[in-house]
């Protein structure tokens, strides 16, 4: 991680700012008339000197400690939060004992209230040490909702990259562009599917369809896909047990057909067979979609961790513990596996 | 011009060929679906351009660039890819050009002029640009299928599985595998990265293939060396490697 990325994610803000410095005189100064209008008990004129030495004192360790942790900050942010939580804490303490016993020997008389030296001292740290707490606390809370916004923005992008995979797309394109004139048929009908993968990939709402719907979309993109690749490319059902009125999570399939194309029959000179089987057992329903890879070559790229952990994640969204994705890696095929429970449609509307 | 169009995709080849030949630029033409294919096909009919596409089953188009380096008249290579962050980033300033797919025909045009312009030193020296990335690339994740080297006029290709050890020597390093000896020119420093996972550093300048190491045999002085697979050969284990090795060879 970069230094600005540690200064962008740290947990203080950036106390050198104009606007942050105003925000800190403001308070400091709503805290100073709460101060002194505490002590005042009566109208004897003490009153008003006695709110401006408070305020002058208060600004004072409110200004310190802001440029004490706007000094303190770059080094802060480099160590971990609890640790720099308590730093800052440490510090700011620190900061008002010295302007405490500083405050002491000049302006005793207008502040202390007949206090004696170390009781002076000790009152205002402690006063410091309840104030800055909560808003140490506040700082923290307030990072860790920004860094969930940001996390949840980061994931949404990924789950729209992982199922739109670039390669795919423009390779697609030239497919298409190669077609045009020598297979114009051909071409039309590559678009038409392409149109399709895209039209389901884009729709942001729907939360269910069929496993019958499921399978043509991977039929479309693997005409596609075989378009391109030609005899390399083959493709075995073996899905007659599986209760095509299953509803399963859209795009579900699709994305594993593509890291088997991707990662399995690309990498392959002579190419091979993809093969999808499934069955039922009661009430689940198991999915394998199996491709042959290069032997050993343990460097598995990072592609297809980004659509298996997507489909992971939704299916812990939807279903819980109920369904569970398997990864068999063997040397020279990768298997992998999706449990779901079987619903249909009925069994959805007798929920409602 | 003489031209190479090497994809392993059908269709690819077929639009890269009536771009090249609406172009009106080319006299011959050929076409490889694989590296090993194109390489032949170089020996065969020395091309002065060769428009290669990056992500190939096997061979991969920068693999196969690198090969192509070490041919007596190296063509001048055009990258042609879908998409790859990766590898745009690696030849950004080098190769003559990249093209992204689908190629526009003037991009090609462009491409192909400035090519054709290129005289031996400017090529030689974009060879060497492409030879540094590919090895700096090899180093953060990619590794070659084979090793080349010239010899004579032909290309000579080992596959990294059949090489038995490297052994550094003066300016070149001897390719010990199955079939013999080869000498190149990589760096052994270069080549310990490339194939970390694959080979074991012995000696300042020895590097033994894990799959072809026998036994470590070591004698009362406390000298040991490696014994090679398949043949009598022993390799020297420095003292300062050794630990080292005592340790990878105890995880095999």
């Amino acid at each position: 991680m970069s230094n600005k990325d540690t200064l962008q994610n740290c947990f203080l803000p950036d106390f050198c700012n104009l606007r942050m410095v105003f925000a800190v005189v403001i308070l400091a100064q709503l805290f100073a008339f709460v101060l002194a209008l505490m002590t005042i008990t009566s109208a004897d004129g003490v009153g008003w000197k006695y709110m401006s030495m408070v305020s002058l004192f208060v600004q004072w360790c409110a200004l310190g400690s802001c440029a004490s942790l706007c000094y303190a900050r770059r080094y802060l942010c480099q160590v971990a939060t609890l640790w720099a939580a308590v730093l800052s804490y440490l510090v700011i303490l620190l900061v008002v004992a010295v302007l405490s016993e500083i405050a002491f020997h000049l302006v005793y008389f207008e502040l202390a209230l007949g206090a004696k030296h170390a009781q002076f001292i000790l009152r205002n740290v402690v006063i410091s040490a309840l104030i800055t707490g909560p808003i140490l606390r506040y700082f923290y809370v307030q990072q860790a909702w920004e860094r969930n916004v940001k996390a949840e923005a980061q994931s949404r992008l990924q789950a729209l990259q992982a199922r739109i995979r670039p390669h795919f797309l423009f390779n697609s394109m030239n497919t298409i562009a190669s077609l045009i004139r020598t297979q114009p048929a051909q071409a039309e009908t590559a678009i038409e599917d392409l149109a399709d993968l895209f039209r389901v990939s884009l729709r942001e709402t729907q939360q269910f369809h069929t496993l019958a719907d499921e399978i043509e979309l991977c039929d479309r993109y693997l005409e596609i896909e075989k378009l391109r690749l030609g005899d390399r490319l083959n493709i075995k059902y073996d899905i007659d047990s599986l209760p095509k009125d299953a509803l399963i999570p859209p795009i579900l399939l699709q994305p594993l057909v593509e890291n088997a194309i991707y990662h399995g029959i690309e990498t392959l000179a002579e190419g091979g067979t993809i093969r999808v089987s499934g069955e039922q057992k009661k009430k689940t329903l198991h999915i394998r979609i199996e491709n042959p890879c290069l032997a050993q070559r343990p460097t598995a790229s990072t592609g297809h961790h980004m659509a298996q952990e997507n489909i992971r994640e939704r299916l812990l969204a939807m279903y819980d513990k109920r369904a569970a994705l398997h990864i068999e890696p063997y040397s020279d095929r990768y298997v992998i596996e999706i449990v779901l429970p079987y619903r249909n449609k009925l069994d959805e509307d007798s929920d409602r | 011009m003489k031209i190479l169009i090497v994809d392993d995709e059908q269709p690819a080849r077929v639009r890269m060929r009536r771009l090249v030949e609406e172009l009106n630029v080319a006299n011959a033409i050929h076409e490889a679906s694989t590296g090993m294919e194109a390489l032949r096909m170089c020996e065969k009919t020395s091309p002065d351009v060769v428009l290669l596409d990056i992500r190939m089953p096997g061979m991969t188009g920068l693999e196969l660039a690198r090969h192509l380096a070490n041919l007596e008249e190296a063509p001048a290579i055009i990258f042609t890819t879908a998409y790859d962050e990766y590898a745009l980033a690696a030849f950004e300033t080098h190769a003559v050009d990249y093209l992204l797919k689908p190629i526009r025909q003037e991009k090609l045009a462009k491409a192909l002029t400035a090519a054709k312009k290129l005289n031996r030193v400017q090529l030689q020296q974009i060879q060497q640009d492409i030879h540094a990335k590919a090895q700096h690339a090899a180093a953060t994740g990619g590794q070659r299928s084979h090793i080349s080297a010239r010899v004579g006029a032909e290309l000579r290709l080992v596959p990294i599985d059949d090489v038995r050890y490297f052994l550094a020597e003066d300016k070149y390093v001897t390719v010990q595998y199955t079939q013999g000896q080869l000498l190149i020119e990589d760096p052994l420093k270069s080549l310990a990265r490339e194939f970390a996972d694959r080979f074991l550093r012995a000696h300042r300048n020895a590097l033994v293939a894990l799959r072809y190491i026998a036994a470590l045999e070591c004698d009362n002085h406390g000298h040991c060396r490696i014994r090679i697979k398949g043949t009598d050969e022993l390799i020297d284990v420095s003292r300062r490697h050794l630990p080292f090795v005592r340790k990878i060879l105890k995880q095999l």
